[in-house]
């Protein structure tokens, strides 16, 4: 089994963003039932999304920068040009909105959330708001890593 | 607003709204250095790469603008509902401007 660098960055890449939206989902979970007791859970998991997210963007923007060019010729020859075009150009900024939510994650669940109802709101929403865009970035990841397949099976 | 109802504190109020306004500066500037290649091409000599500016500018946008309003105090005048609406309508505009833009354009 030959593993590249290109495979771990990549794969390593995939693994922190769904690791970073699952710790935000964590998040939201026990946002939605904060006391006490687990706000140093959520404080951690907050840490976590972020950290998780900064990553995902390191590892991801190098794969991009030094490894993408050769699969992003072979997506535009293939039948779905368009995972380039609109899922990838989309993908590559829309993970900057969800970075800064994660990097904003920790600074709103500082706060004792079990006693500010207006905090608790601002987390849950954040939270939220990295989860929805985390999957569908995920959702666009498995769309052009199918592109390249069908693209090279083509060629055949 | 009423002294009574849950405020946001400093830090959270300024970044909220710093994380709103680098979302939305991130869509424009994605638009903009697409129909600008003289922007595009001078971002590529800043950082390497364009995209790798654009990351740079949206982060450093967003802790320093937070820095800045946390300074001031102004986002926590600010009641906590509209706080919340404004980065959730930032994160609704943006998601669905980049993805309009890569679409049509």
């Amino acid at each position: 089994m030959n593993i590249g660098m290109s495979d771990v960055t990549l794969l390593g890449h995939a693994v922190f963003g769904i690791a970073g939206t699952l710790a935000a989902l964590w998040v939201f979970v026990e946002a939605l039932n904060a006391r006490e007791e687990n706000a140093s859970r959520i404080r951690k998991s907050a840490a976590a999304a972020a950290i998780s997210m900064c990553a995902a963007c390191v590892l991801g923007g190098y794969w991009y920068l030094s490894f993408y060019p050769a699969e992003k010729a072979i997506v535009l020859r293939g039948p779905w040009p368009l995972a380039h075009t609109l899922f990838m150009e989309t993908k590559e900024h829309l993970f900057f909105l969800t970075l800064i939510l994660a990097l904003y994650l920790p600074v709103a669940a500082a706060e004792r959330l079990y006693a500010n109802p207006a905090a608790r709101a601002m987390v849950l929403c954040v939270a939220l708001s990295i989860v929805v865009t985390g999957i569908v970035i995920e959702g666009a990841g498995a769309i052009i890593d199918h592109s390249v397949k069908i693209a090279l099976l083509g060629s055949r | 607003m009423n002294p009574e109802a849950p405020r946001l504190g400093r830090a959270t109020a300024a970044f909220a709204l710093s994380a709103s306004i680098a979302i939305l500066f991130n869509t424009l500037l994605a638009c903009v250095k697409d129909a600008v290649p003289q922007l595009s091409r001078f971002m590529n000599a800043l950082a390497g790469h364009n995209w790798t500016t654009q990351g740079l500018a949206d982060v450093t946008l967003f802790f320093a603008l937070g820095l800045v309003l946390m300074k001031t105090g102004l986002p926590q005048e600010v009641t906590p509902r509209k706080l919340i609406s404004f980065l959730t309508a930032s994160v609704v505009l943006a998601s669905i401007g980049l993805a309009s833009w890569y679409a049509l354009f």
